[in-house]
């Protein structure tokens, strides 16, 4: 019944998905050092220039208002048509180490989601019947999301390394430590339909709540770079040799604000896909044991995660929280995440038999 | 495209009026600015620790108001919430009893005046515990506090016209001013307002002075009903969730394969139920376990060899509705009868035993449920009593082993199907003490006090048997091992509550979707008469996440004043220094 020929294949594709993608990660590494390492006051003297052209071009729509890291994200963030214009130019012009990263990236996510693919023909079923799978898949899709969302806005091509460094660090976690041969699924977990549903739709919200993690935590970055930048320009220091670096790379991505936002984007459709884990998860957790909620160790982290996300959207509305301290909510929701994940599936044992790592 | 911009919550806010907007919010959900100013007084009081409270402007009824504003206030929502998930989180680190009651009486005997602590404190019933009924409950109390003053200020606005139409609009999102000529005030806002109308929003024109007209627009009142609907909801779930386990049963119950099973109390073998719930309303059904199937995997693979792969229960069910039908169980598909619900969740081997006493009479005799001690190979423990044995009480004690070897570490089972079923069995006599009136679980026995059969040498006798063997012991007795039948353990479970309770999560979620979704917003349209023509304005406000605003003003500014045909608007050169008041020609917006 299992074709171990094509997950053996699949095996071997992933193997050379982790290649690419230590190829990108150099590339985007390079990249990124590239960018760091530029004087940050010629950049700062670039920026005005630009912003000085951008105004005579008629810029119709009022800046934000907010004085540092508005004014930073002026080139950078003002949408595709614009990332082709001159300011952005040197990333479309020729091949440069990061459109070397992207182009590995594509290719690995192409070989990726080739591998999933076969491990699912291979099986017939899903491939996400346990925990190398469910890894396996989720990063697939983080890195599918993020090629998919840099298509069109190149500046984020930037952040390839915050991006494949943690990915591969899953695979590579994934492809050594919990590894096992294609097989039959335990009968607890043989029902098709609620195995596509609730388990997709975890793997979907875990990969926004990784994505969601870096962007809460680059909002968090950027907005601390404008407050050291404008007390240091008060004092009239330099901005250092860590700020330096640092803020060369939060000039050339979205502002904060626009962080926040897409921020909050993905964590409001993260929050629908953990309520529906959720939900999901109890209609067959009634179906298989007859109890839709049993307070098991994965039942109670998975209630962790949406109390603690359902936090970061209170505190979003909530006067003093607004913005920066909502985000250490996201990045709370997310460690809860990998706590259920690594410790919940391993060290913990519940009803869950998931891991297959019996 | 218009990254340009965000009114959003966490952006910085240019305008003033959205912060009323925000304002007006707060107001809604909670009592925020007020709680500020009452605050600092409170925590004064409790620092100067005096024992006569002086609280010369609140009194009693304003305390009391206080109190209720503190617990309904969105940072207590907040913070209750925090705490809702930290305090689960003893609940997965320990085991817990309405889990797994054995793991928990091992920890406590292994973790001595510690573990005697932690279960002062609840941490082994972290869900039934007071603090943690404590957070959800006040975090629920808190709930109905915001929702209610919420719906009833949502049903106001819902019903009313809306707001007039600021007299400078300069300030607001996308806005737009252009000369049209040889059209007046009258005709532009009726076009407008219909187009407003179509575009689903709830739209007023007003008469403004100096021949003046105006058009407020309001759009997204969903967005507050979704909200509330999310609340309100998640309130249901509770409710549900308390209700069902007041009215609901649950039943286990194991049957060998060709015996049946009719549902009553005698007859389960361990039965709970809801306080709510009436014992007469048992459903009158019944069932045959006809076959029972068991499939384990055989593959090379040391995680999964020996792993079960597939569970069968065949019955015939005897349903006062629906009649007579057979049916398979199977993990994950339960039978539905008579308003019951039917899961397969154990199963196990039941070796049939006949044991006859010395003088040849016949005191135990049938298929033996045999307990799986919890290995991959379905070592599974045996246990048989025959207090009607003469001259002594007898007590059979051993394994039975479906794949037998007897090795040093014991007799125990290598794989669980029946490949080499053996019994590794010992023979007892002397007082079972059935008689003290203690009830005794039926698959232990104490056999410190009892005297195990010996052979010829004097040592006890290990009996090891395959099917078909027999027996006879130094004494005279005998046991035979007559056959392997197998046992399927199910669950009976009705909950009245459960439909409800999934109704209730689904319906959270679509309020959830409505609520951060649907953009809340402001549309104003203004045309003042000058010359032969009017001066028109188009603004917007944000009143939450919401970055298609501003091309959505541009259009509707385009669409009431649309370029002469001949002229493609790049041609134009915007004019210098203009920022948000644009000359007529240039509709340049990013929507287009
Ligand atoms: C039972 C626990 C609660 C949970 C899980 C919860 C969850 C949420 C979530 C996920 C949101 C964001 C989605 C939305 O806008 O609808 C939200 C919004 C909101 N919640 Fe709650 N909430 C809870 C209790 C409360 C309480 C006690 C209050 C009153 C103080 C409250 C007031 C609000 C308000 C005013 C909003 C709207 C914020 C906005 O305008 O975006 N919630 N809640």
């Amino acid at each position: 019944m299992i074709d171990q020929q094509l997950a053996q294949l699949s095996n071997l594709l992933i193997i050379l998905t982790i290649v690419l993608y230590v190829l990108a990660l150099i590339g985007f590494g390079a990249d990124l050092s590239g960018v760091t390492q530029r004087r940050s006051d010629q950049k700062l003297r670039a920026r005005t220039r630009e912003r000085a052209e951008l105004a005579t071009v008629g810029a119709d729509a009022p800046r934000s208002a907010s004085p540092g890291v508005g004014a930073a994200a002026a080139p950078t963030a003002t949408g595709p048509e614009d990332s082709a214009a001159p300011a952005a130019g040197t990333t479309t012009s020729s091949l440069g180490p990061r459109g070397f990263g992207y182009v590995m990236a594509s290719i690995g996510a192409v070989l990726h989601i080739t591998a999933m693919v076969l491990r699912g023909v291979a099986t017939g079923r899903v491939p996400w019947g346990n925990m190398y799978e469910f890894s396996m898949s989720s990063s697939a899709l983080i890195i599918a999301l993020f090629v998919l969302i840099s298509i069109r806005r190149k500046d984020l091509r930037l952040l390839g390394t915050l991006v494949m460094l943690p990915v591969l660090v899953l695979m590579l976690i994934a492809q050594t430590a919990w590894i096992i041969p294609a097989s039959e699924l335990t009968p607890s977990l043989q029902n098709t339909h609620w195995l596509i549903i609730h388990i997709g739709i975890a793997i979907i919200a875990t990969a926004l709540s990784g994505l969601g993690a870096i962007v809460a935590a680059l909002q968090l970055l950027s907005t601390r770079v404008g407050r050291v930048r404008a007390a240091r320009s008060a004092d009239g220091r330099e901005l250092g040799r860590f700020w330096g670096p640092v803020s060369a790379l939060t000039d050339r991505i979205p502002s904060a604000e626009q962080l926040e936002a897409l921020c909050f984007r993905l964590h409001s459709l993260g929050f629908i896909c953990w309520t529906f884990t959720l939900i999901f998860g109890a209609v067959w957790a009634n179906e298989a044991w007859g109890r839709y909620w049993n307070w098991d160790p994965k039942e109670v982290w998975t209630f962790v995660i949406w109390v603690v996300y359902a936090c970061y959207l209170h505190a979003r509305a909530t006067r003093g929280f607004r913005g920066n301290k909502a985000a250490w909510f996201a990045l709370a929701g997310f460690a809860c995440v990998i706590i259920n994940y690594t410790l919940v599936n391993l060290v913990i044992n519940g009803l869950h038999s998931y891991s297959g790592l019996g | 495209m218009s990254r340009r911009k965000h009114a959003g919550r966490g952006a910085a806010k240019p305008d003033p009026s959205a912060e009323d907007a925000e304002q007006q919010k707060e107001q809604m959900g909670t009592a925020g600015g007020r709680d500020r100013r009452i605050a600092p007084e409170a925590s004064d009081l409790r620092q100067s620790g005096s024992g006569k409270p002086s609280l010369p402007k609140l009194g009693v009824r304003g305390t009391l108001l206080f109190l209720w504003r503190q617990l309904t206030s969105m940072q207590t929502a907040l913070f209750l919430l925090l705490l809702l998930a930290i305090a689960a989180v003893p609940g997965s680190l320990y085991p817990q009893r309405n889990v797994d009651p054995s793991k928990t009486d091992q920890y406590l005997s292994e973790h001595g005046s510690w573990a005697k602590f932690l279960d002062a404190l609840g941490f082994f019933d972290v869900f039934s515990s007071v603090w943690f009924s404590a957070i959800y409950l006040l975090l629920f109390v808190s709930l109905v506090g915001c929702v209610v003053p919420r719906l009833n200020v949502h049903l106001r606005q819902m019903r009313s016209r809306p707001p007039r139409t600021p007299s400078r609009l300069n300030r607001f999102v996308g806005h737009t001013r252009v000369h049209v000529e040889g059209v007046d005030a009258e005709t532009l806002t009726a076009q407008a307002h219909r187009r407003l109308r179509r575009g689903r929003y709830r739209v007023d024109t007003l008469e403004e002075p100096g021949g003046a007209r105006s058009v407020t627009a309001e759009r997204g009142y969903l967005r507050e009903t979704g909200n509330l609907l999310f609340h309100i909801a998640l309130l249901c779930v509770l409710i549900g969730v308390a209700a069902g386990g007041l009215t609901q049963y649950r039943g286990q119950i194991s049957v060998v394969e060709g015996q049946g099973f009719s549902n009553s109390l005698a007859e389960y073998d361990s039965f709970d139920k809801g306080a709510w719930y009436d014992d007469s309303n048992l459903p009158p059904f019944r069932f045959t376990l006809d076959d029972f199937r068991a499939e384990y995997d055989t593959s090379q693979n040391e995680h999964r060899f020996g792993q079960p792969t597939k569970f069968e229960a065949d019955v015939s069910v005897d349903d006062p509705d629906k009649g007579e039908f057979s049916k398979t169980l199977r993990l994950n598909h339960p039978l539905h009868v008579a308003g019951s619900t039917m899961y397969l969740l154990g199963n196990g081997y039941a070796p049939e035993i006949t044991v006859k006493d010395p003088k040849g009479n016949v005191v135990a005799q049938g298929p033996v449920h045999a307990v799986p001690t919890g290995d991959m190979g379905y070592t599974s423990q045996v246990v048989i009593k025959a207090p009607d044995a003469q001259p002594q009480q007898m007590a059979v004690v051993g394994f039975f082993l479906p794949t037998g070897v007897i090795d040093e570490k014991g007799p125990h089972s290598q794989f669980p199907g029946l490949v080499n079923p053996e019994l590794a069995l010992t023979v007892y006599n002397g007082d079972l003490g059935l008689d003290g009136g203690t009830p005794q679980n039926a698959y232990q026995v104490d056999v410190s006090s009892l005297t195990p059969v010996q052979d010829e040498d004097g040592n006890q006798s290990l009996l090891r048997m395959s099917p078909g063997d027999s027996t006879t012991l130094a004494d005279g007795s005998s046991v035979s091992f007559d056959g392997v039948k197998r046992y399927a353990a199910f669950d009976v479970r009705r909950d009245p509550f459960q439909g409800f309770t999934l109704v209730a999560a689904l319906s959270s979620v679509l309020g959830l979707v409505l609520s951060l979704y649907v953009p809340r917003r402001r549309v104003w349209v203004r045309a003042v008469p000058e010359g032969d023509g009017v001066v028109l304005e188009v603004a917007g406000l944000a009143r939450s996440d919401d970055d298609r605003l501003q091309d959505d003003v541009r259009a509707l500014a385009h669409d009431l004043a649309p370029e002469p045909a001949d002229a493609p608007d790049a041609a134009r050169p915007p004019a210098p220094g203009a920022d948000s008041t644009e000359p007529r020609p240039s509709h340049e917006g990013p929507a287009q």
